[in-house]
């Protein structure tokens, strides 16, 4: 995907959640993980770049074309896109087939019949069709996740930002999540997402970034950053993370 | 042990205040035929009551609704408005509120239907609380469902209508049940300006036939008659609308 971020920040009072960040990247990379410590920025640059915040200054280009600054044409914006949450992304009132349905139906104006054949095929790729009817409330913590992925990529996004889709769950539903993530890269969506899981970063992405302070600190291929990396912050949170 | 201690207490209490009452309601030497004249009366005023509680039930929940969403609009001038207005009526009696709504505000603009006066300002004065339920419904959806609402691309008010609204209901429903029944009990401060409700007719026929057990004794089941449905019906929906499972 073709990128172009320069001096994005945005600050939360004292807090400078994102600060001069800049990165440029072309079409050859189809997925990108942010990685870094926690604190470092990585989902308030995930939210600025799916449009659910504004920057306080710099520009971010997608494909070329500058994200817009209204609010009408930043619903727009995200309604091309999906989005995923660590956690409580699903709406607890609705079916697991109707969280799907209703986004489908109501934003993207499709037929009740046509977003329940989506919703159907989409589950079953996620190996989930059995759940199709139950409550949130009904479904573990990897199902859930799984049918809230199912709800942000039904429509067919440009782009699905994955905000640490599996940091809230057990290792066990961590795979399941990740194997399903693993099948879009493969069958070729763009990603951006952010992540506590070294190895999916290193064997998916297309290129890694590392982010901390709201500042990229470095950024190159998974196999180059992981294996050598160049700053002294990045090579002591790798040798943290790594330990285990 | 402490625990123990206090259920025997309250237990005791309670059931010696039962027993008691009980005694006197029973050990009364009752002459209904005294009262008998009064029965249509005691009916029409029940009916009354009924009348006036529905009409202002309804209306109290579109001006409450009206007053959730001026203090959530995001502009500062209903907002402001709105909140004034709550407190305000919270702030004051709500016998207050009849007697000046009658006396001087209706009086002035010629309008001159008890009924209706008397439906308007239970109606501004249930709405008042009931707003601070809805309001607290609302704001006690968590901010992730907004989140999620706006990802998706929902506007503001589809994200109200298919996200927030239908799980503030039940949030509320207990609530405003209780607020409803307040309101039919309150309506009984209606006789100031001589709406001839239940009360008042039961005040009436005690001061005509000087029975006075006769004369209350039947409102005790009248009122109740009128809340308990709505204390049903409130769990009913609760049940209906819960998603747990
Ligand atoms: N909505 C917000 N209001 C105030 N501070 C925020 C908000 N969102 C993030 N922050 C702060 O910005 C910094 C970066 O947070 P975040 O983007 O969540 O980092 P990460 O996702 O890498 O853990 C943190 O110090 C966090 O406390
Ligand atoms: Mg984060």
């Amino acid at each position: 995907m073709s990128i172009e971020i320069q001096h994005l920040s945005r600050h939360y009072g004292a807090t400078r959640a994102v600060d001069g960040f800049s990165l440029q990247l072309d079409d050859s990379v189809q997925v990108l993980a942010l990685i870094g410590p926690s604190g470092g920025g990585k989902s308030t640059l995930l939210r600025l770049l799916g449009g659910l915040e504004v920057p306080d200054s710099g520009t971010i280009r997608l494909d070329g074309k500058e994200l817009p600054h209204s609010e009408d044409g930043l619903r727009e914006f995200r309604k091309r896109n999906g989005f995923l949450f660590q956690s409580f992304n699903l709406f607890p009132h609705l079916s697991a087939l109707e969280n799907i349905v209703l986004p489908l139906v109501e934003v993207h104006g499709w037929t009740r019949d046509r977003a329940r054949d989506r919703a159907q095929e989409v589950v079953e790729r996620f190996g989930m069709s059995a759940h199709l009817g139950k409550m949130p409330a009904e479904l573990s913590g990897g199902q859930q996740q799984r049918i809230a992925l199912a709800r942000s990529m039904a429509h067919e996004p440009a782009l699905l930002l994955l905000d640490e889709p599996t940091s809230a769950l057990d290792p066990e539903m961590k795979a399941e999540v990740l194997d399903v993530v693993e099948e879009l890269c493969q069958a070729g969506q763009r990603i951006i997402l952010s992540t506590h899981e070294m190895g999916f970063a290193r064997s998916c992405a297309d290129e890694v970034v590392f982010l901390a302070r709201g500042q990229l600190v470095e950024s190159g291929k998974g196999e180059t950053l992981f294996t050598s990396p160049k700053t002294e912050v990045v090579r002591s949170f790798l040798g943290k993370v790594m330990k285990w | 042990m402490l625990k123990y201690l206090i259920s025997t207490v309250v237990s005791v209490v309670l059931l010696t205040t039962f027993c008691f009452v009980l005694w006197v309601v029973a050990s009364h030497d009752y002459h209904w035929e005294a009262i008998r004249p009064y029965w249509g009366n005691l009916i029409s005023g029940w009916w009354v009551t009924l009348l006036v509680s529905a009409a202002a039930l309804v209306l109290s929940v579109v001006i409450g609704v009206l007053l959730t969403g001026g203090q959530l609009s995001g502009h500062r001038l209903p907002s402001v408005l709105c909140r004034i207005f709550v407190e305000f009526i919270r702030g004051t009696p709500l016998l207050t509120q009849i007697l000046i709504g009658y006396y001087l505000i209706a009086n002035s603009v010629g309008w001159d239907s008890r009924f209706g006066v008397g439906v308007v300002v239970l109606s501004c004065f249930s709405a008042a609380y009931l707003s601070e339920i809805f309001r607290g419904g609302i704001e006690s959806i968590p901010r992730s469902q907004w989140l999620s609402a706006r990802a998706i691309g929902f506007t503001g008010w589809q994200t109200y209508r298919f996200v927030v609204i239908p799980q503030a209901i039940r949030r509320v429903l207990p609530a405003s049940a209780g607020q409803f029944a307040n309101l039919i009990k309150d309506s009984s401060l209606l006789f100031v300006i001589s709406v001839h409700e239940f009360t008042m007719q039961s005040r009436e026929i005690n001061a005509n036939s000087y029975s006075t057990f006769e004369a209350y004794l039947p409102l005790i089941f009248g009122y109740f008659l009128l809340t308990f449905p709505i204390s049903l019906l409130s769990r009913y929906l609760e049940n209906r609308f819960r998603y747990e499972h």
